[in-house]
């Protein structure tokens, strides 16, 4: 009970708490044959999902929290609801200290949004033209408007691309015009769903970089969303991880790599009919001489893995990669059950 | 104080509106000035054909061809300013709902209603039809020899206030179903104006009188352009008061906000579960 009245008694330091919220969905079942055709014009099958399961979280200011779960996990839901686009069944939302459905208005001018697949760009105008509109609707000064593009163009090499049609951009080209133009306003908090989707490795280093400058020397709190668990590691020193719509896991990258191992998947590829001789981690599935391994590189540090591949005999390709985040959450639940 | 910023908001959010109108007009002209020819092409088309049997006939249920070309003003003037205020579909709503779109004015730092008042004004490319009705207006004006006063021009604006709004409330009702059945109902507002619009530019003087009750209460096709110009004449029709439009608007405009701010509340609830990225933004 202290603890909560502590927090109340300096609420600027938040920039988003979340206390029970819970968001569910009703969603319309079909199939196809023409029996429930008939049976759904008497009585329609609903189903009911939870998106969000009495959710709690505080973000302070000057954080960057990633976001992750698997798809349909509640990730966008939990971004609609802070931006005040969705109502939550219950809980309380508060976004800089205020209620996103009630202070819509003063909350947008300090807060920025972008959703990695749509665009605010006006799709018939130059890029340029996109961020004058902007400055008019958001009302912001001409000196902050300059001081901002000025840093925009400089820091995400959008100069050449100021004077080209939303249209003709390319896909990675019209993600830095639209994080661009979103910073236009200095928000103090920006909420970003899917940033990296479809972007390529330089792009993706670009925008990594800048939201990581951002954050540093201007303070911006920043929270990104992805499934992609290198992505966010990159940019990220707090983790929040989210699954069935509820948070899974809440601390650093170092923290959850301490519970779940260092997972890292290991594909070998094989000539025709041999299997290769080593024992490594567990053996997750083998397919047409392409044999797939989970391996904690907390048990068998990579040198060690280096060395027994190097052992084996008639290997066609080898690839090693990030465990995807399905498996760290499944990790984790094993870690809660014992299992 | 308070007023005063707040129009001075609008008259920038409506400059830079224009502007961006106007960039566009210079940027795709041919574009540009074939879209404001059809706009145009398409008014006069409704608007002449009704003239014509006017002059054919040497005008239409007591109203001589002046009259008529008055009305006819008054109808171009309506659809012009309908035009002009109304590009990326503010106005046919239904199509913004229905797309699930409305998340991208909610991002915006402005009311809903300073945005949609604001965002579709389109002088440039969207301003013939109201320039025509107005030299329309003229001409008929010295025609008829009215007699113009200062009070008959500010119920001239009053009136077609009350038509604009009469329009835009009627969009809005019918759009409210998109939020209900975004696919279903994506161009109800568009099916709901245009369909009904060649009926409200027609003279409804000589109609049997229920039609005309009808056109004026059900489907108020009849307070687009007959009734409003028959009153501006002093021709106030079937012992209806000449405040009648008004009241009209005035209550459609109060059902409306109730009914599209429930229907608002039920797509916050619901959240939308389609979304199509293009036409919210020219
Ligand atoms: N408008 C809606 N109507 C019905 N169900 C919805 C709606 N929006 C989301 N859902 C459901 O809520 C759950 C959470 O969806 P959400 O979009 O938040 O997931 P996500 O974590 O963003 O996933 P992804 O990584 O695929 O983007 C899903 O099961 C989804 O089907
Ligand atoms: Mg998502």
């Amino acid at each position: 009970m202290l603890k909560k009245d502590q927090i109340d008694m300096y609420p600027t330091d938040f920039a988003v708490k979340l206390s029970k919220v819970t968001k569910t969905f009703t969603q319309w079942q079909r199939d196809n044959t023409g029996q429930s055709l008939i049976r759904n014009l008497i009585k329609p099958e609903k189903r009911t999902i939870v998106a969000l399961n009495d959710v709690s979280f505080h973000i302070r200011k000057g954080e960057f929290v990633a976001y992750a779960g698997p798809n349909g996990a509640g990730k966008s839901t939990t971004m609609k609801l802070l931006s005040g686009m969705l109502l939550p069944n219950s809980g309380d939302i508060s976004v800089l200290s205020m209620s996103p459905q009630k202070q819509r208005t003063t909350l947008m001018q300090r807060l920025g949004i972008l959703f990695g697949n749509r665009t605010e760009l006006w799709w018939d105008h130059p890029v340029i033209q996109s961020f004058e509109w902007k400055k008019v609707v958001w009302d912001i000064p001409d000196q902050i408007y300059r001081q901002n593009l000025d840093m925009v163009t400089d820091l995400l090499d959008i100069g050449p691309l100021l004077k080209t049609f939303a249209r003709e951009l390319s896909l990675g080209q019209r993600m830095r015009a639209d994080l661009a133009m979103m910073l236009l306003h200095s928000p103090e908090l920006i909420l970003l769903d899917e940033p990296t989707l479809g972007l390529d490795v330089v792009a993706k280093r670009q925008m990594i970089d800048f939201l990581k400058k951002i954050n540093q020397e201007n303070g911006v709190t920043i929270v990104v969303t992805s499934h992609d668990m290198d992505d966010l590691e990159e940019m990220a020193e707090r983790i929040l991880m989210i699954s069935d719509g509820k948070i899974a896991f809440d601390g650093s990258f170092q923290e959850l790599r301490n519970i779940t191992g260092n997972l890292t998947r290991v594909v070998v590829a094989m000539e025709d009919s041999l299997v290769p001789q080593v024992k490594m981690g567990k053996l997750l599935s083998s397919d047409k001489g392409v044999y797939e391994y989970d391996i904690d590189l907390a048990q068998l540090p990579i040198k060690a893995l280096l060395g027994q591949l190097s052992q084996v005999e008639g290997v066609r390709d080898i690839e090693i990669k990030k465990a995807p985040i399905e498996q760290v959450i499944a990790g984790l639940y094993r870690d809660w059950t014992g299992i | 104080m308070e007023v005063k910023a707040k129009i001075k908001r609008i008259l920038k959010l409506l400059a830079i509106s224009a502007k961006m109108d106007l960039v566009w007009l210079l940027r795709d002209t041919k574009y540009a000035l074939t879209g404001i020819a059809s706009d145009m092409i398409s008014n006069l088309s409704t608007v002449s054909a009704v003239y014509l049997i006017a002059l054919r006939f040497n005008g239409i249920g007591g109203l001589n061809t002046d009259e008529i070309l008055f009305m006819m003003s008054y109808s171009t003037i309506t659809t012009g300013l309908f035009i002009m205020f109304g590009s990326g579909n503010n106005i046919h709503i239904s199509r913004i709902i229905g797309r699930g779109q409305l998340e991208h004015l909610f991002m915006q730092p402005l009311s809903l209603k300073m945005q949609l008042f604001t965002n579709g004004f389109c002088p440039f490319t969207g301003g013939g039809n109201f320039l025509v009705g107005c030299i329309m207006l003229i001409i008929s004006v010295r025609r008829l020899s009215l007699s113009i006063t200062l009070g008959w021009l500010l119920s001239l604006i009053i009136y077609i206030l009350a038509t604009m709004t009469i329009i835009v409330a009627r969009s809005y009702l019918v759009s409210t179903a998109a939020f209900y059945a975004p696919v279903a109902a994506e161009e109800i507002s568009m099916t709901a104006i245009d369909g009904t619009w060649l009926l409200s530019t027609f003279p409804l003087s000589g109609m049997p009188a229920f039609l005309q009750v009808s056109l004026l209460t059900i489907l108020p096709e009849g307070l687009m352009a007959w009734f409003p110009s028959l009153c501006l004449l002093g021709k106030t029709p079937l012992h209806f008061s000449k405040y009648y439009p008004l009241a009209f608007a005035l209550i459609l405009s109060l059902i409306t906000s109730y009914i599209f701010r429930k229907g608002m509340n039920y797509y916050v609830k619901k959240g939308s579960n389609r979304y199509v990225p293009y036409g919210f933004r020219r």
